[in-house]
């Protein structure tokens, strides 16, 4: 290993003046994305929308003055029934009286929680199978793929309302688990397809072919080299995965197959309301607008963040 | 390092001073269709080569785009899988090796890309980039392998201060420069250079051939330097190999082949490459050849390069010639050699 004397060649040390071009092309590739998100007014927008939203939904209990044993799917105010706003309850209260800000707060954490969980889940299942589908190619990537449009040409509303009904019975946080189980487990198609197609482009790529010389093993490749690579359009795809299923669970819970009472999430606010429309039409509007700012902001910044990590986009 | 592999296959037939041995190698890529996605057809990238590289020697191999030399060099390191043929390196068989000695044996073999631009993964620092193939093979400590990656930037003409900048912010000669660097981290034997200056600016070109003969002097490499320039080829290397359709048709030290070519097709490729001099040039003569390089799914009959050669005969079209020695030293596939 020390065998090199070092001879000092020609071009070593030579010293590259450093304009302000060149400090500007030094900036990290995290930075660059970051600078160009940060110029996407909209975007940004999004991002700040959203983490209000998650700051009010983790202090949920500090907003709403609440003690620890308060639980606002049980607390009701029985002198105030679908009160609209009033001193106190500055959302009004539903029709049995419990607070509608606490019940926004709180059915907040389950929306983003089924949001997230399924989403970290389900993308792990679909960079699992577009990966090794993509590199492997074959058999494996005809039978994975094949397998993949299976799932894609299921009506997945039939299909979720069926499953629903056998597996989100429990009643409480059982059903946030069945609903997570059941949301990730058919919203990983898309994301697979997106991961193949990446890794079938990248895997031609010569700094494969160079990894390999270099005694990089098949796991190294795909984890070092190439899924790197294909972040990109990974993290846009989980970005709006969040959005879609919060809706997907919103769905489930308005048709009463998602989460069950007594926990509360969005979807069952805007259920259990719908028969009140008339007399108080505030009760669904309250978790309806949430839901609609909730995802498009999600849907906002995925968008920044594709534009962001788009290498063809020229920086302007 | 030195630890030999023992599996010694045909090792009593292999001279000492040979480094790579490859025999009757042949690289044949199924073009599949129908409904089943049966082999039609294939394409026949290398058809049948023989070729021996001796240590400290770099062989030139030459030919046009498409005539499989870059599908060669690549076989040779098992980054394609052989179809048929054998590739010796050191007495162990390439192609009969497992996958862990294969993997161990890598560290003595490196390549050099043609593409400075898509062979560095874009994500890496130059500093992860070069001490990658250490850390795949578990050599050194961290320190000691950043110091090594700044000693080879400073070997391949880099400054060392720049281990913590990214491929984009360099030139192509730059980053040719990091992919010597990069192959050359584990002191290997023997590397294929796949048109290492094709990619680059003319002016940048001669540094990089002189970096690589350097190279080769200081670390006694051996190369197998892949160029579709004969001028490039004829700079580094003693031995030159000139390939056409999958097969070798010349073989002969530098001198030979460029003083007398044998082989129709190396007349025309030399008849191609200008004279620096004037008036030398005036009365160049050149052959151009006509019609296309035939398809390698359905290679001619006989000799692959009649249907381009204004020498053929009938026995051209009938029987494929022979690779023999034409000239002491020199070998070449064809009936009617010489000029």
């Amino acid at each position: 290993m020390s065998t090199i004397q070092s001879e000092q060649s020609p071009q070593a040390g030579i010293g590259v003046e450093l304009t302000p071009e060149l400090l500007r092309k030094r900036r990290g590739q995290l930075r660059i994305i970051f600078d160009r998100f940060i110029r996407n007014k909209v975007a940004v927008a999004g991002l700040a929308v959203l983490a209000l939203i998650t700051l009010a939904a983790i202090f949920a209990p500090v907003i709403t003055h609440q003690t620890a044993t308060f639980d606002p799917n049980t607390a009701t105010d029985v002198y105030h029934i679908a009160s609209g706003p009033i001193p106190g309850h500055p959302l009004g209260t539903d029709y049995v009286g419990r607070d509608e800000v606490a019940r926004l707060l709180f059915g907040a954490r389950v929306s983003l929680l089924v949001g997230l969980a399924s989403m970290v889940a389900s993308i792990f299942i679909g960079v699992s199978v577009g990966a090794l589908a993509g590199y492997y190619g074959g058999w494996l990537d005809n039978l994975m793929m094949r397998v993949t449009d299976a799932f894609l040409a299921i009506p997945l509303y039939l299909i979720l309302f069926v499953l629903a009904a056998t597996f989100t019975t429990g009643s409480g946080s059982a059903s946030v688990i069945g609903v997570i189980v059941l949301i990730a487990a058919f919203s990983w198609p898309a994301t697979a397809r997106i991961v193949r197609g990446e890794f079938l482009g990248l895997k031609e790529r010569e700094f494969l072919l160079a990894a390999r010389t270099l005694g990089a093993n098949d796991f190294r490749l795909m984890l070092r080299h190439i899924l790197p690579n294909a972040a990109g359009p990974v993290i846009v795809a989980a970005t709006l995965l969040v959005g879609f299923n919060i809706i997907t669970e919103s769905t489930l819970s308005f048709f009463n197959f998602g989460v069950q009472p007594p926990e509360s999430s969005w979807g069952t606010m805007l259920a259990t309301s719908q028969d009140y429309f008339s007399e108080q039409p505030l009760l669904v509007l309250i978790p309806g607008v949430a839901i609609l700012i909730t995802v498009l902001s999600i849907n906002l910044v995925g968008d920044g963040l594709r534009d962001a990590l788009d290498p063809y986009m020229t920086e302007r | 390092m030195a630890a030999e592999i023992a599996q010694p296959y045909p090792s009593a037939e292999v001279a000492s001073d040979t480094l790579v041995d490859v025999r009757n190698l042949k690289v044949h890529f199924p073009i599949r269709g129908g409904l089943l996605g049966r082999t039609v057809a294939s394409v026949k990238a290398v058809d049948g080569v023989d070729l021996t590289i001796k240590r400290g020697e770099t062989l030139g191999l030459v030919g046009e785009s498409g005539c499989g030399k870059s599908t060669l060099g690549r076989a040779v390191l098992q980054l394609v899988k052989p179809t048929d043929g054998s590739v010796i390196f050191e007495g162990t068989d390439l192609t009969r090796t497992s996958y862990g000695t294969l993997r161990r044996m890598r560290a003595d073999m490196q390549m050099i890309f043609q593409d400075p631009f898509s062979s560095l993964d874009p994500r890496f620092t130059v500093g992860r980039i070069i001490s990658e193939p250490m850390v795949n093979f578990g050599r050194g400590t961290s320190q000691e392998r950043e110091a090594r990656v700044k000693e080879l930037l400073q070997v391949v003409g880099l400054n060392p201060a720049w281990v913590h900048r990214y491929p984009h912010e360099f030139s192509g000669g730059q980053r040719q420069r990091i992919g010597i660097a990069r192959a050359l981290a584990l002191n290997p034997k023997f590397i294929v250079a796949d048109e290492p200056i094709s990619a680059l600016d003319v002016s940048i070109q001669a540094q990089v051939l002189n970096l690589l003969a350097d190279l080769r002097d200081q670390f006694n490499l051996t190369y197998l330097f892949i160029a579709h320039n004969l001028s490039a080829v004829k700079h580094v290397s003693k031995r030159v190999a000139v390939m056409y359709l999958g097969h070798i048709v010349e073989l002969g030290s530098g001198d030979d082949v460029y003083a007398n070519p044998q082989h129709p097709y190396t007349i025309a490729l030399l008849s191609a490459s200008p004279i620096p001099d004037p008036e030398l040039e005036l009365t160049r003569k050149r052959i151009i050849l006509t019609g296309d390089v035939p398809s390698p799914v359905n290679p001619p009959s006989g000799c692959p390069f009649h249907p381009r050669c204004w020498k053929a005969q009938a026995i051209c079209r009938e029987v494929a010639p022979p690779l023999e020695e034409k000239r002491p030293n020199q070998i070449a596939a064809c009936h009617f050699p010489g000029a």
